[in-house]
This record gives structure tokens, C-alpha cells and sequence, in this order.
């Protein structure tokens, strides 16, 4: 034992350091989370040592025999996608500004290096979607860290380490707020046993017709100018949609609208372009709605504007004026302000269009973009009568900008690698408790009380579609050899006794009793990366559970496909007691509000909840009903 | 935090910090690099922040942290006083450090983080500064020394009035302490169906001031609270409030990281070390716990704790100190954003057993008895704080 490694051993024991420094882990995401976590994980010693047992410990997953193709070498791998940008530095403290543009996996590898002479970093700059990310990869780890920003890879990395029977610890923040979350198939609930937020989106004659709040002419601007006059309008933006409320002949009104913009659209580059839009849209769209007398009943009817009426008395050079003002990003511009910025960004848009950009999409760090979307959305507010706001303040409405700061990140990921150290206990036998005695921890910024809120890990939910099902692995052939869908139909009669079943990707399904056209395709068209999930369903009366085959391209010569392990007996599916809640309803999606302030109201009920129940039986017990109450509006915590 | 007329500019270290306080108001340049928490805390506590000169006593693995986080989020200056040389012990934890003295050895790659901030190093022994020391700076953060130590610099800080935060770590275990004195700060909330009055809201805490207005169609207040405090000699000596003393389950919810604390200040009064594993030390260690946890009117110490608590003693290791340090650091931004409420004022935290508790530790003298229940809304009249 080196000195520096005195602290640990010292806290931890000698043999929890050792099987620290024997691990390897895995760490997705080198953002705000993902730079502390890797900072506490390299001068924790994590992966520090070359290792021995690393391949016996993991001899049995799920009682069945399994041989890892290689055994574990000890280290830390770091997965990002994403590049430095001037706004990470605040929090993301192993970037400086020379590196900025530069990928945050390799420069995060190269500062945290520094720590610790001994530690063995691995950096890929890839996306963990990637087909070299597949169910054998994650296998070769003893714990993941999840460090993300985002809803579809915290699921994706999810499902995978339920694949894989591998701890995940999964975590995020918003603004003061923090929690963490350890996850392992079988044993406590998956990021997935809860619904979870979906994207919240507006009525279309809300957006186009009745605004009545910023943000309705933020996404006016964003989601339908801008891709009329500048993007592609084919497809609908999932900010937008046709709902039960809107009026259809409204909605077919609306449809002829943006026609007409379309033949406006051909003018651009013409010195009256900019013109032309802001009569249109500004003026005459504006007078049709407020032709419309019964929907301005109980509302205020919105007062169009002329582009001339508005410049009459303001200075010659509107667009020059409009690029002064666009630095000025803290001040709410007054209409005329505007429009001049309005008459700008149409003119660099449209020479960038002109240069050759086919397709201007909005990004809130495009400037240009952001200039006209704030000009745009703001001189709507003024038609309609809702208050204007500065540019700076519409990027965060219009980007959907999280606010993040070092502390919280600091906090959080310090919860999550001493949820790592528990999860490490249990795997060496020291502990009896779930996973160590891991938590679902929340930090408690604004209590008196309490700096973190803990739960006890709920067990899995029996009917989660994601972590209910029995994993399995697929392989196939790398080339030489062409399976195809029959041949899968075949195996999974004989390997796992089906007699009636249906075979579902992620596309839809492939393969029932009555479908049967596909069976001569080959498997190939149905995995384009080898880390699709492909799933079996028993249509059978007495209905097993499920079949997930997590599917691996072998690079090797293997003749046809090949089943791991080779035979499955699955159980029946639990009886269910009461109705399946969590299928597709017919109706709207409720829309979902902010995360940031309910998941603090949810971290209240639940210290609550914990507080008021005595026995640890009845606590377990609550703790579980309490999970579905909050979990659908606090779960979703984003780290940018 | 204070104005900056008060400087003594003769001092090298008035002098950096008055340099810092003539710079001009936040760019944008510096808008765009805290972009994010300008979005949580506004461009005024920003500027509040980017002008507060800090000063940390002790730059250890804990002292690392809370140093990165307040150099992040933009403070004007932060002057290291450490006069310890770098052990090999200590390059596990405190990554910032490379050979040599250890303040000087972790600055550079501090001053890394953020060239906006004004980075200085003061490698003498802090027990030789007087109370004009201590009077440059908006807030002071004293980590790992001793309690003795700790009042010396608490008391300091009193006369010059400069809030004061002392933090340390063992092993899995920390705390943190503050004596802000009286700190003002004002919450900006929606209004909800009850009316907030101007009163005392708990034996430190009391509503100053409130006033409304209407942003996008909501009734916003602005409530103006006081919190006051007290030293940590006397914070030290106090029991807990009333309402954790209740009910026996309630005992048994308080951390017994608190006597156990305390037992370690008393320890190394008296042996100006930290006890040993020899079976002396064990056994002196335990008597002084126990009695700290009777002093409390506590349940019976868990022997188990005990035993991880003394396992834990001089170690550092990172993830605590991330999290110790990462919470002090918050805290200081909050005061000097004037926000948000304060911890108040003693918070320990056990990172084995995932416990965070914060108690308001103050030598408060009831007036009636049994009355003073610590509902936190209740109480306002029947008790009174003293405050030196």
C-alpha cells in the first residue's frame, strides 16, 4: 500500500480498497457530474491496480455458467460525445479555456491523469449509442456511473446494464437540486419501473392563434417562422400538436397561413424580404385573427403592426441598427428595437441561405438564430399584449437551458461514488444490506434541517416493461453466413420452448402467428447496430415473461445465430393485480411540468413520509407507494 | 458581506483585494462564462460574488474543495493561508498539491480554474495574526485546525465582524460550522394563501421586512429574514433545541457524530493529538464521548459508531471532502448572493451511513418552560438567544 493511498485504506478497509483498485468502471458522461465523478474515482483509486480475481468474481450471472471473452483489466473508461463550450467552465472543472472545442472525454482523461500517477483512464469520444457499446462491453465492468444530460441515454444505458447484470449508478442535477439513484437488475427498482416525463408540448391554435404567454411566441418563432422561412416545415416540430382542443377548421386556416409564407419565401435575398414576412405574419395573419370576433370574446385581440408604420421615425439603417443592438443581449428591446433586429437577422439569415445553408435549424448558440427568434417572438408578445424579455432571457426559454452550478454537481457526484463504495461492498460479501446499504439520495439545499434526503431502494416493479423481462444475448454472425428471421423463430422454439410468440425491435414488430411475411428477411435488416434490443413475447394462454436478446455482432467466423446462454427456461409472468396503468392510453399525454420545482415538493413528501412511519416494515412499505406518487415529476433531473 | 472602504491598504493583501474591488462592473465576457448560474442566482448576486475577497485557513483535501468551487463560481479573490509543507500522505486527497509547501504547491493549478479570480498565498502560521488580519475579507473559512485554534479565529473575526465558517473531515464523517453573526437575505417567492408577517420565525430567525409586486401574472413576495448566531465556544457548549429531545425516537434520529465531535475537541485539548488506536486513548475517548452524549440528554452512544468514528480519524478521502466542501462552498456563495436561507449553524455529515443533519446549536434560555415546542412556526417570544 502506497502513502498516498493511506485515507482510503484507512476509511475503507483493506479489502474493500483493494477490490476498488482492482475494479473497473465505467463512467458515462464527462460533463458537470461526470468531471467530479472522475475526479473522485481516480483519487479514490479506482482502477488503479493490475487485478487477478476480476474474472472469478463474475464466474455466474443469474446461476448460468458464463466465460467473459476477456477477463476484467482494471480502469476507468470515460464516454462522451460532446466538445467543450465557454458555458461548461463554470462547474466542469477539469476544462480550461484553452480547451474549448476540444473533446471532453480526452481532455478530462488528461487533467485527471494528473491526480494519480497509477490510475489507467480510458477515453472514447464516441456515443454510448454506438454498435461498439454492446452488451459485452458493459460486461466487462463491475459498476457504471451514469453522467448525463439526457432522458433517451440514461434509458439506453439502463437497459444496457440490466443486459449485462452490472450496478448502475445513475444521477443528475438542476440548479440546486441533486440525486442519486443505484440500480441492479433483480434487486431494486430500474430508471424505467417509473414513468417519466415526456416532452412538454403546445396546442397548435395556442402557438399560432391564442398566445397568452412567452413562451407560446417563443416557440411561435422557433418552430414555425424560422423553419417556414429558413428550415424545412415538413415536419411537425414536437413542440407543436394537433390536440383534441384545437378547432379544425382553425387548424386547416393555419395550413393555408403558412402556404402563403412559403411564396414569400421565394423572394429572399430581395431587398423587400424582410418586409414581406413581418407584413405578413405581423400584419395580415394578425387582422384575419382578429377578424375572428367569438375567439377574442374573453380575450384581448391581439393589434397588428405595419413594417412602415413601425420604422416611420426610426433611423435610416434598420439593419445596422439591429446588429448594435443584438450585443445587447441583457436588455428587453422596446418593439421598434425589435424590429430593427428583427430586419437584421432576416438579412444574415438570408445571406447565409443564399451562401449555400439549405437548412438553418435553431440552435441557442447560433446567434443568428437567436437573434430572430428573440426579435420575432417579441414582437408577437407585443401584438398579443404579453410583456417582452431580453434576448438573454429567451435562450434559456427557447435552448430549454438548465441552470447548473460547480456546487451542485460537486455534491452529487461525491454521493455517487460512495453509493459506489457500498455497491462494492455488497460484491465482496462485507454487507447484508441491499447493494451495501445504497440509497436513493436527494440533496436538501434549501432544508434547516437536513443536508440529504435518503429512501431505501425500492425492489423492481414486477410489471416494468424494462427490467422485468429475462436478458439474454444474440449473436450473429460478423460476415459469412446469413441468418435470417426463420432461423431466429426456429432457435427460439427449440432453445426456449415457444409455441405461440411474437418478436418485437425497437421499430415494431417483426414476427407474430399472423405475420409471417417477413420470415425470409435476413436478421441484418432488423439489427443495424449490435446494441439493439430484440423482444419475445409469449401469446401463449398461461404467458411467460418476456425474452430480451440484446444482440452481438461477432467478429469472428460463427456459423449461423447462436443463443447465450443456449437454453432458457423462462417462469410465468406475475399475476397482475390490478390494471395495467402504465400502457399507451387513448387520450393526450398529460403535458408535464418543469422537473425542478416539483422534485423538491417530492423530496419534501417523501422526508416527510419517512419521518411520520416508525417500523422499518411499514417504512419500506410507504417508500414504495410513495415512489410511483413522485416519481413521474421528479425523476428526470438534467445535467447540461 | 462588507463594503470595501474598510481596507488596509498597507497589507499586501488589502492591496490585491482593493485592485479587485476598483474593476468594473460584470462583461460579457464573464456573463457568457457564467451563463448558467447567472440563470439560477441573477447578474446582482453575481456581482456580489465576483467582488467578495475570501480567505481559507488550511488548504487540505477539504481546503481544496471548497478553494475550486468558490474560484469556479467567480469570486473576487481567495487568499490560502497554510504554512504546512506538502507529506507524501497528503498527495493521495489533495490533488491540486505537488511537492513542496503546500499552499504554494496547489496555487498555480487552482489559479488554472479561473484567471479572473485573484489567487494569493500566505504560507504563515495563522496563529500568529491578530484581529486587523481578518478585517480584508468578507468571509473567513477555517478547515481541520483544532477547536482552540478555531475559537481563536472565530473570535478574531468577531471583533472585526466578519462572518466566520470552520469545516473539517474524518474519514467518511464531517461538519461544518458558522457564525455569520447577523446575516440579512432576502427570499423572493410566489406568494401562497398564508400571509407572511413580519416576526420572529425560530429563536434566530425573523422576518424583517415584506413587499410584493406582480411579474407575468404571479404575486411575488419579497421577504426579508435575519438570522443571527453565535460562536462556536459557546455553539459547542449548547444543547440541542427541544423538539429533537421529545420523544426517544427523535434522539436516536440525532447523529452521533455530535458527542462524538465534541468528545474529539476535548481530546485533543488535552493531548494536543488525535486519539490513537492504543487501548488508553479507546477507552479515554469513549468516556469523554459518552458523557458528551449524556451532557446532550441522548440515547445510548452506539459502540459501533464509535468504533467507525475512531477508525476514521486523520484520514482524508475525496469524495467527503467533495461533498463537505462542496456544501460550505454553496453555502458562502448563498450569503454572498443574499438569497437564500443560511445553514444554521452546525451541520454534520456521515457519508457510511448517508446522514446530513443541520442544528441550530445555540445557548438559548427558555422563559417559560415547556412551552418552547420548536414548532418552527410557534415559538416567536418565548425564548430568547444571546448573542455576544
Amino acid at each position: 500500500m502506497q502513502r498516498r493511498d493511506r485515507g482510503i485504506a484507512q476509511s475503507l478497509g483493506l479489502p474493500l480498497t483493494k477490490c476498488v483498485k482492482e475494479s473497473r468502471v465505467l463512467l458515462v458522461g464527462a460533463g458537470g457530474i461526470g468531471c467530479e465523478v472522475l475526479k473522485n474515482l481516480v483519487c479514490s483509486g479506482f482502477g488503479s491496480l493490475p487485478g487477478v480475481y476480476g474474472a472469478e468474481r463474475r464466474a455466474s450471472i443469474d446461476g448460468v455458467e458464463h466465460v467473459p471473452v476477456s477477463s476484467k483489466k482494471p480502469g476507468i473508461v470515460v464516454v462522451d460525445l460532446d466538445t467543450i463550450d465557454l458555458s461548461n467552465l463554470n462547474r466542469q472543472f477539469l476544462f480550461r479555456k484553452q480547451h474549448i472545442k476540444k473533446p471532453k472525454a480526452f481532455v478530462a482523461k488528461e487533467t485527471a491523469s494528473q491526480f494519480n500517477p497509477s490510475v489507467n483512464i480510458e477515453a472514447h469520444h464516441a456515443s454510448i449509442f454506438d454498435s461498439q457499446y454492446d452488451v459485452e462491453f458493459f460486461e466487462s465492468f463491475d459498476l457504471v456511473f451514469n453522467a448525463l444530460d439526457n432522458l433517451a441515454a440514461r434509458r439506453h444505458v439502463n437497459r444496457m446494464c440490466l443486459a449485462a447484470n452490472v450496478p448502475l449508478v445513475e444521477s443528475g442535477t438542476t440548479g440546486f437540486n441533486g440525486q442519486v439513484q443505484a440500480i441492479k437488475k433483480g434487486v431494486t427498482e430500474c430508471y424505467d419501473c417509473n414513468p417519466k416525463p415526456v416532452q412538454k408540448s403546445f396546442p397548435i391554435c395556442t402557438i399560432r392563434s391564442t398566445p397568452s404567454q412567452p413562451i407560446h411566441c417563443i416557440v411561435w418563432a422557433k418552430s414555425y417562422l424560422l423553419p417556414e422561412l429558413f428550415g424545412t416545415s415538413e415536419e411537425e416540430s414536437a413542440d407543436v400538436a394537433v390536440t383534441e382542443g384545437d378547432n379544425a377548421e382553425e387548424v386547416a386556416k393555419l395550413k393555408e397561413e403558412a402556404e402563403a409564407l412559403k411564396n414569400i419565401r421565394l423572394m429572399m435575398g430581395k431587398s423587400e424580404f424582410a418586409q414581406h414576412v413581418f407584413d405578413k405574419v405581423f400584419h395580415d395573419d394578425i387582422e384575419r385573427l382578429r377578424s375572428m370576433t367569438e375567439m377574442w370574446q374573453s380575450r384581448r385581440p391581439p393589434q397588428s403592426l405595419s413594417f412602415d408604420g413601425l420604422k416611420a421615425d426610426a433611423e435610416d439603417d434598420l439593419v445596422k441598427r439591429g446588429q448594435a443592438l443584438s450585443i445587447q443581449d441583457q436588455a428587453v428591446w422596446d418593439v421598434k428595437d425589435d424590429l430593427a433586429v428583427f430586419a437584421y437577422s432576416v438579412d444574415v439569415l438570408s445571406n447565409r441561405c443564399q451562401a449555400g445553408e439549405t437548412v438553418i435549424e435553431f440552435d441557442k448558440d447560433d446567434k443568428d438564430t437567436l437573434d430572430f427568434v428573440a426579435a420575432a417572438a417579441n414582437i408577437r408578445s407585443h401584438v398579443f399584449g404579453i410583456p417582452l424579455h431580453s434576448e438573454w432571457e429567451i435562450k434559456q426559454m427557447a435552448g430549454n437551458i438548465i441552470p447548473a452550478i460547480a456546487t451542485s454537481n460537486a455534491l452529487t457526484a461525491s454521493l455517487c461514488v460512495m453509493e459506489g463504495f457500498k455497491i462494492m461492498r455488497s460484491q465482496i460479501g462485507s454487507s447484508t444490506e441491499t447493494l451495501g446499504g445504497s440509497k436513493m439520495v436527494f440533496l436538501n439545499s434549501r432544508s434547516t434541517e437536513r443536508l440529504i434526503t435518503t429512501q431505501s431502494l425500492a425492489a423492481p416493479v414486477p410489471e416494468c416493461p424494462v427490467c422485468s423481462p429475462i436478458y439474454a444475448k444474440l449473436a450473429l454472425p460478423g460476415d459469412g453466413g446469413e441468418p435470417i428471421l426463420q432461423d431466429l423463430v426456429d432457435m427460439l422454439r427449440e432453445k426456449v420452448g415457444y409455441e405461440e410468440f411474437s418478436i418485437t425491435t425497437e421499430a415494431g414488430i417483426i414476427y407474430d402467428p399472423d405475420l409471417e411475411d417477413n420470415l425470409e428477411k435476413p436478421m441484418k435488416d432488423y439489427i443495424t447496430h449490435g446494441n439493439k434490443f430484440i423482444t419475445v413475447t409469449d401469446e401463449g394462454d398461461e404467458g411467460k415473461v418476456d425474452l430480451v436478446l440484446s444482440t452481438i455482432v461477432r467478429s469472428e467466423a460463427q456459423s449461423g445465430l447462436q443463443l447465450l446462454p443456449d437454453n432458457i427456461t423462462l417462469p410465468l409472468k406475475p399475476k397482475k393485480a390490478v390494471p395495467d396503468t402504465n400502457g399507451h392510453a387513448a387520450g393526450t399525454p398529460e403535458p408535464v411540468v418543469a422537473s425542478a420545482a416539483n422534485s423538491s415538493a417530492g423530496a419534501k413528501r417523501k422526508r416527510e413520509a419517512e419521518d411520520e412511519v416508525e417500523s422499518a416494515k411499514k417504512r419500506a412499505k410507504a417508500g414504495k407507494q410513495e415512489v410511483h406518487v413522485v416519481d413521474d415529476d421528479g425523476a428526470i433531473l438534467l445535467d447540461d | 458581506m462588507n463594503g470595501h472602504g474598510a481596507l488596509a491598504a498597507e497589507d499586501a493583501a488589502g492591496e490585491t483585494v482593493a485592485a479587485v474591488a476598483l474593476a468594473q462592473t460584470i462583461s460579457a465576457d464573464e456573463i457568457a462564462l457564467y451563463d448558467r448560474q447567472i440563470r439560477l442566482w441573477g447578474v446582482q448576486a453575481q456581482e456580489r460574488i465576483r467582488s467578495a475577497n475570501i480567505l481559507l485557513v488550511s488548504l487540505r483535501a477539504l481546503g481544496a474543495e471548497i478553494a475550486k468551487n468558490l474560484i469556479l463560481n467567480g469570486i473576487g479573490s481567495l487568499t490560502i493561508v497554510d504554512s504546512e509543507p506538502t507529506t507524501e500522505d497528503d498527495l493521495g486527497a489533495q490533488y491540486f498539491l505537488r511537492e513542496g509547501d503546500r499552499a504554494v504547491a496547489a496555487s498555480p493549478r487552482l489559479q488554472e480554474l479561473n484567471p479572473r479570480v485573484a489567487v494569493r498565498v500566505d504560507p504563515t502560521d495563522i496563529r500568529t495574526r491578530d484581529q486587523n488580519f481578518y478585517h480584508p475579507y468578507d468571509i473567513v473559512i477555517a478547515c481541520d485546525h483544532d477547536f482552540d485554534t478555531l475559537s481563536i479565529i472565530n473570535a478574531a473575526c468577531r471583533i472585526a465582524q466578519r462572518p466566520f465558517y470552520a469545516a473539517a473531515i474524518h474519514g467518511f464523517y464531517g461538519f461544518i460550522f458558522a457564525d455569520l453573526i447577523s446575516h440579512d437575505y432576502i427570499i423572493t417567492r410566489e406568494r401562497s394563501n398564508v400571509v407572511t408577517t413580519v416576526r420572529p420565525e425560530t429563536p434566530t430567525r425573523s422576518v424583517l421586512a415584506v413587499s410584493t409586486k406582480k411579474e407575468n401574472g404571479k404575486n411575488i413576495e419579497m421577504v426579508t429574514k435575519r438570522e443571527i448566531y453565535s460562536p462556536l465556544l459557546l455553539a459547542n457548549t449548547s444543547p440541542l433545541p427541544p423538539e429533537y429531545l421529545k420523544t426517544a425516537r427523535k434522539r436516536r434520529t440525532v447523529t452521533p457524530l455530535l458527542p462524538c465531535l465534541r468528545a474529539l475537541w476535548d481530546f485533543q485539548r488535552t493531548y494536543s493529538r488525535l486519539p490513537t488506536h492504543v487501548h488508553a486513548d479507546i477507552a479515554t475517548f469513549t468516556t469523554l464521548a459518552t458523557h458528551k452524549n449524556a451532557e446532550l440528554q441522548l440515547e445510548k452512544l452506539p459502540s459501533e459508531f464509535l468504533r467507525s468514528f475512531l477508525q476514521n480519524l486523520g484520514s482524508e478521502i475525496v469524495p467527503v471532502a467533495a461533498f463537505v466542501g462542496g456544501r460550505l462552498a454553496e453555502d458562502v456563495i448563498n450569503v454572498l448572493g443574499k438569497r437564500e436561507q443560511p445553514l444554521q449553524n452546525f451541520a454534520f455529515f456521515d457519508g457510511d451511513g448517508f446522514v446530513g443533519q443541520i442544528y441550530a446549536l445555540h445557548p438559548i434560555f427558555p422563559e417559560t418552560d415547556g412551552n418552547a415546542n420548536g414548532e418552527s412556526d410557534g415559538i416567536g417570544g418565548t425564548v430568547s438567544v444571546m448573542v455576544l
